[in-house]
């Protein structure tokens, strides 16, 4: 800042005081909310949608939280003595990694962010990224309260949600230039996370505010897509072809693309459809969802290329596909 | 708050004023070059810490009015509003991170996409508080760009802007349009006719035990669904509260049952058996008697009462 000349703790207070009002402000009018009210379907997207935002927002905020501490509050090295060496190892543990780390799909991604400024590979972190929003204790809980151990759809979703993580992850190692999977939006803020010379107070505010804008807009105009379809596209359109073996899945597919409905809760929503759909069905549902649905591409797509992201749709759907095929004709 | 920067930025007519900071007197491409710069710091905070901060503001006040249950399962609420309260205490830390600090150096990059950058981080890093430096980006800095490689790289620079505009007209209705429920139409829609297993084999299990006291529409609709002694709730007294869906013979009482935020929302509906219904999308309580009618039950009126909409519209 060429203009900033004044001592640094008057002008923090200062700036945290305008910080304050400033929140306050918001508050306020969120508390006063002086618009009138929308036509009715215009009014169910934008709850649909904020629905969607207030429940994802503290798993992002979380998830950045804990970006900002492997980033710049854990020593280098401290991580990286207690991997694996081999590749496949490394790809194994980092898919186990969602067992440890408590956010959700929108969380994973400002966290796997902090791997990769770290230093980890763009392979190793898809792997991680894949397989954490199915490999992880809360979705195995909800998904036994919602299945038990019925048609083998928990235990299908778990082996399946690990294989695909590892699948995709040794597929994208054998690329030959992992820096041209990611965009350069990225490269360059893994630049400034690695140049920063800064207090560790200061690169976690930069950090902070970094990360919130690479990953905000993209949640805000995800969940308002997955608002908006559910608001315009009918549901019926959907179900009318639930029991066929092979449409269902593709049916099962769409919808979870489409309703984005987190991996932590999925299972339930999922169950709703048990009646009507085909097992197989389901558990391609319960594979796509979480990996791959409308907010986690715009997600996604604030840090990996358009090219990777439609390799990415094309594996796990085809692989949810086959899973649930074969379900189907086990069960 | 730089002031210069600033006023640049809200000015219209911006390149005049920005002749008044050292520096930047000569060249029209370099205060361009300034504005932009600052233009793109103020929108990094708009578009990160002023979004989620907006969002966080909105849970706060829905928390302290006792209406995040329109969003949200209240059984998640702890950890939804701490979180947005940590979301706001680091918004107004990041005041204190001066403007442009974050992002010194890589930011340069937004537009140049498609060619190599390594060796220009470099150079840039050693730089980064030097004005002049920081406004280079249009002229001289990529000779290997191509003109076509510009116009698809504005491009690019006008999506991502034309993104944060919506996303911040989206944040925007989120906090000035006050909370609702979801309409009776959406439910409707979303009533698929399908059985609502979401509560589980023990609701129906403790419905046998006789032990009904607690039972909200949705406990009701999946033991009407799913029993299979229909005949051992005969002559059972309900009294329940929803609104209003069309349904042969009478009507169906509904209500919006949540697992975890209205997005997974599911309808619930029992059949309830009147002379005359009341208008669809009103909300009523209805007082009655279970019926076993050839082993599907419905409910048997006995009186139905038009009510305000109540304050916890959703079931959990």
């Amino acid at each position: 800042m060429p203009t900033e000349t004044r001592t640094a703790p008057a002008r923090i207070a200062v700036a945290i005081g305008v910080g304050t009002l400033v929140v306050a402000a918001l508050v306020a009018l969120a508390l006063v909310s002086p618009a009138p009210e929308l036509s009715t379907r215009a009014q169910d997207g934008l709850t649909l949608a904020l629905s969607v935002l207030i429940e994802a927002l503290p798993f992002v905020v979380l998830g950045v939280v804990l970006s900002i501490v492997m980033q710049v509050w854990v020593p280098p090295g401290v991580i990286e003595r207690w991997m694996p060496r081999n590749p496949w190892g490394r790809r194994a543990v980092l898919s186990l990694l969602g067992m440890f780390i408590p956010v959700c799909e929108c969380g994973n991604v400002p966290f796997a962010r902090g791997l990769m400024m770290r230093g980890f590979g763009v392979a190793e972190t898809m792997t991680f990224l894949i397989a954490a929003p199915i490999v992880n204790p809360i979705v195995i809980i909800t998904t036994h309260q919602a299945f038990g151990l019925d048609d083998g759809v928990l235990i299908a979703r778990l082996l399946g949600g690990y294989a695909v993580a590892n699948l995709i992850g040794w597929l994208y190692s054998r690329h030959p230039d992992p820096n041209g999977l990611v965009t350069d939006r990225f490269r360059a803020a893994c630049a400034i996370a690695e140049s920063d010379t800064g207090g560790r107070g200061r690169r976690s505010l930069a950090q902070f505010v970094v990360e919130l804008r690479a990953v905000m807009p993209a949640l805000v105009i995800g969940s308002a897509l997955a608002g908006a379809v559910q608001v315009l596209i009918p549901r019926e359109t959907l179900l009318a072809i639930g029991s066929n073996p092979a449409l269902s899945i593709a049916a099962m597919i769409a919808l979870a693309m489409i309703v984005s409905i987190c991996s932590n809760v999925d299972a339930f929503f999922a169950l709703s459809f048990a009646s009507t759909f085909t097992p197989g069905s389901i558990v391609a549902f319960l594979l796509v969802g979480p990996l791959v649905d409308v907010k986690m591409l715009a997600l996604l797509r604030t840090t990996f290329r358009t090219r990777v992201l439609a390799g990415l749709v094309v594996i796990v759907v085809l692989f949810a596909a086959a899973v649930g095929g074969v379900v189907n004709l086990l069960v | 708050m730089p002031g210069d920067r600033t006023l640049a930025v809200r000015s219209p007519d911006t390149r005049s004023r920005t002749f008044r900071t050292p520096g930047l007197r000569s060249s029209g491409f370099r205060s361009q070059g300034f504005r932009s710069r600052g233009f793109r710091s103020l929108g990094i905070r708009l578009l990160g810490v002023g979004l989620a901060a907006a969002i966080a503001a909105v849970t706060v006040a829905l928390a302290v009015t006792g209406r995040l249950g329109l969003y949200i399962n209240p059984d998640s609420a702890w950890f939804t509003v701490s979180m947005a309260v940590v979301a706001l205490a680091g918004t107004i830390a990041s005041f204190a991170l001066p403007l442009g600090a974050e992002a010194d150096h890589g930011h340069d990059h937004d537009h140049d996409h498609a060619h190599a950058h390594a060796p220009d981080h470099a150079h840039a890093h050693a730089h980064d508080d030097a004005p002049a430096r920081r406004s280079r980006r249009p002229a001289p800095a990529m000779p290997g760009l191509a003109p076509s490689g510009r116009g698809i790289a504005r491009a690019g620079g006008i999506a991502v802007a034309g993104g944060g505009v919506l996303a911040t007209g989206i944040v925007g209705a989120m906090l000035l349009v006050p909370p609702a429920t979801l309409s009776a139409e959406l439910a409707m829609s979303r009533d698929t006719g399908a059985a609502p297993l979401f509560q589980g084999a023990d609701v129906v299990a403790l419905a046998a035990t006789g032990d009904t006291a607690s039972f909200g529409v949705g406990e009701w609709a999946s033991v009407f669904a799913t029993a299979t002694n229909p005949e051992a709730f005969e002559g059972q007294q309900i009294t329940l509260t929803g609104f209003v869906t069309p349904a042969g013979g009478g009507f169906g009482l509904t209500r919006l049952v949540i697992t975890h935020c209205v997005i997974d929302a599911q309808a619930a509906s029992i059949p309830v058996g009147t002379g005359e219904a009341p208008a669809t999308g009103e909300w009523v309580t209805v007082t009655g008697i279970i019926r076993d009618v050839e082993g599907s039950l419905r409910v048997q009126a006995s009186a139905v009462e038009v009510v305000p909409q109540p304050e916890d519209p959703y079931e959990y």
